[in-house]
């Protein structure tokens, strides 16, 4: 009970404080002007046939051939760019878990009324379902786009919304719970960004120093999380899903170290 | 019964022993005063009891549970010394959300928020931030949200340090009214505050425990204690020193003096008349010695 009220009250740091507003401010005109100005003269361009082409060219070079199989070219380019954008934003949106009320002692008045598990998973899940209503205000957005454009094209595109929530929904799974390790570790929101693209750059760099050294080994090509993502652009429509228990595997490391560090951490 | 029982209790950081072996056992009632100098283990003791910080060895039971159970919440609040709101949110949003956590449902949070509020006098804040606040008012903010519900162990850690007396004074008769209701250990260095308030004292140094027992001043030590506000001192010292019994008198604080008598002499009524003579005002006599000057005297 405590971790769901812990979860709702996460919503109120979002859209009860200013700099909550701020944040979401600032993510929605750069949302607005990314459609506005990159997915839908993009999506005009790949109907007509020579850019089509070109397009086709472009995102087979990036190994993201399947794009032309989907039907609406607005709901192409959304997936391929929510799937590297949003772990970003995710990585700074939910990176104050615990760092600033671990700091400010704010998390004492907690934990004599709660566990610390309680104000982990608490926190966790409700990061977890911020970042869904974010891919879903998102792609409300990307819906309203078509029906100013091509009307036409919005019952395709909502049949395809589904393989794209989906997928997103496990691919931030693991960043959700990587902010919510690191934040155990920093102490402000700040450092927890930090800490997680150091850690990020630092494992990319080992683990292709290993590799290099002793020659591949296939499963450190799977440790890091969003190592899945290129191999998910790939893939089309439900096929997408066969590589769900990678971030679901991430989650659960992610997610058990940053339970045993809040349990251990002095507070 | 038995409140608080730690069996060698020990905290180290690095080579640095902040709490050592500490065997400590106390029983409900009155407040309890946790005492000693900078750097003795008091914080670093109130932090083991509330399970913020991890023992290094040895155990501890509050109202006979372990540390850290789940069937403490409720029972046991605390003041943390340096824990402050979040300054984003509202006093009663956040007190609020305490109370839930507690187990209080929506109206009967509101209800509790409201209560605590004004059991220290701030029924009005509940909408102001805690930015918005002065230094008092958040530290009577922060003893409210140890209130909610019906705790019964409360620690507060440091609770008048940094106020002026009017705070100190709201304080101070909230911890006397609300002690009937529940059993405070009281860390502070303000000792004159603790002698009015408890009656056990838990003496620490260095990490050890170097007393733990009844506060109450032994009325047969040997000692007097005179407040004195405006007496000429040099005048004072040599009559008072010439009366029978004395065996010296010094100066203390401001118009203070400890009068070490020999034994089986009324001392306390020469001095009387001795101020009656010379028409000397006196504010307060106490026979022995105040907490201060018993332990660091």
């Amino acid at each position: 009970m405590s971790m769901f009220s812990i979860a709702a009250n996460e919503w109120a740091r979002l859209f009860l404080s200013s700099r909550g507003w701020l944040a979401i401010c600032a993510f929605a005109l750069i949302w607005i002007v990314f459609l506005a100005y990159v997915i839908a003269p993009a999506a005009q361009y790949m109907s007509s046939d020579d850019f089509g082409l070109i397009f086709a060219a472009l995102f087979a070079r990036f190994g993201a051939n399947t794009l032309a199989n989907w039907e609406s070219n607005e709901m192409a380019l959304y997936w391929i760019f929510a799937l590297y954008l949003l772990p970003f934003f995710t990585m700074i949106s939910a990176a104050d878990q615990i760092a600033s009320d671990k700091t400010r002692g704010t998390m004492r008045f907690l934990v004599l009324r709660t566990s610390r598990t309680q104000v982990f998973f608490g926190r966790f899940l409700g990061q977890y379902l911020i970042q869904l209503f974010i891919v879903l205000i998102t792609l409300c957005s990307v819906f309203a786009l078509i029906a100013i454009k091509a009307p036409d094209g919005l019952s395709i595109a909502i049949s395809e919304a589904p393989i794209v929530v989906i997928n997103l929904a496990l691919v931030l799974l693991p960043y959700v719970a990587l902010m919510a390790l690191v934040s155990v570790l920093a102490s402000t929101a700040r450092q927890a960004t930090a800490f997680a693209i150091i850690g990020w750059i630092v494992l990319w760099f080992l683990l292709g120093y290993v590799q290099g050294k002793f020659g591949p080994i296939p499963i450190l090509n799977w440790v890091l999380p969003g190592s899945q993502l290129s191999s998910l652009v790939r893939l089309g429509h439900w096929d997408t899903l066969s590589l769900a228990p990678i971030p679901l595997l991430h989650t659960v490391v992610l997610l058990t170290l940053g339970w045993i560090a809040i349990r251990r951490c002095d507070l | 019964m038995n409140i608080i029982n730690t069996t060698g209790l020990s905290k180290n950081y690095g080579s640095i022993k902040a709490l050592d072996n500490l065997d400590l056992s106390l029983e409900s009632g009155d407040p309890i005063a946790l005492i000693g100098p900078n750097g003795a283990g008091k914080t670093t003791l109130l932090s083991l009891l509330c399970g913020f910080i991890h023992p290094s060895s040895g155990s501890a039971e509050l109202l006979g549970k372990k540390v850290g159970s789940r069937e403490l919440i409720g029972k046991l609040a605390a003041l943390p010394q340096d824990a402050h709101l979040d300054p984003r949110f509202s006093i009663q949003r956040q007190l609020g959300l305490f109370a839930k956590l507690q187990g209080f449902s929506g109206d009967a949070a509101k209800k509790e928020v409201s209560r605590v509020l004004e059991t220290v006098l701030l029924a009005d804040a509940g909408v102001k931030k805690p930015g918005e606040l002065s230094h008092g008012m958040r530290k009577r903010v922060s003893i409210a949200q140890a209130l909610i519900g019906s705790p019964e162990l409360v620690l507060l850690d440091e609770p008048t340090a940094g106020i002026d007396p009017p705070n100190v004074k709201i304080i101070r008769d909230l911890i006397r009214s609300e002690s009937s209701n529940a059993t405070f250990l009281i860390s502070s260095h303000n000792l004159d505050e603790l002698e009015k308030l408890c009656s056990t004292v838990v003496y620490l140094s260095e990490g050890k425990l170097v007393e733990a027992g009844p506060i109450k001043t032994n009325t047969d030590d040997g000692y007097l204690t005179i407040s004195l506000p405006s007496v000429p001192e040099e005048q004072f010292l040599r009559e008072c020193a010439k009366l029978t019994g004395v065996l010296n008198v010094h100066r203390q604080a401001q118009g203070d003096y400890l009068i070490r008598q020999t034994e089986g002499h009324a001392v306390d009524q020469a001095l009387l008349a001795l101020l009656a003579k010379n028409g000397w005002k006196y504010r307060h006599l106490i026979k022995g010695r105040s907490l201060e000057e018993r332990l660091y005297g």
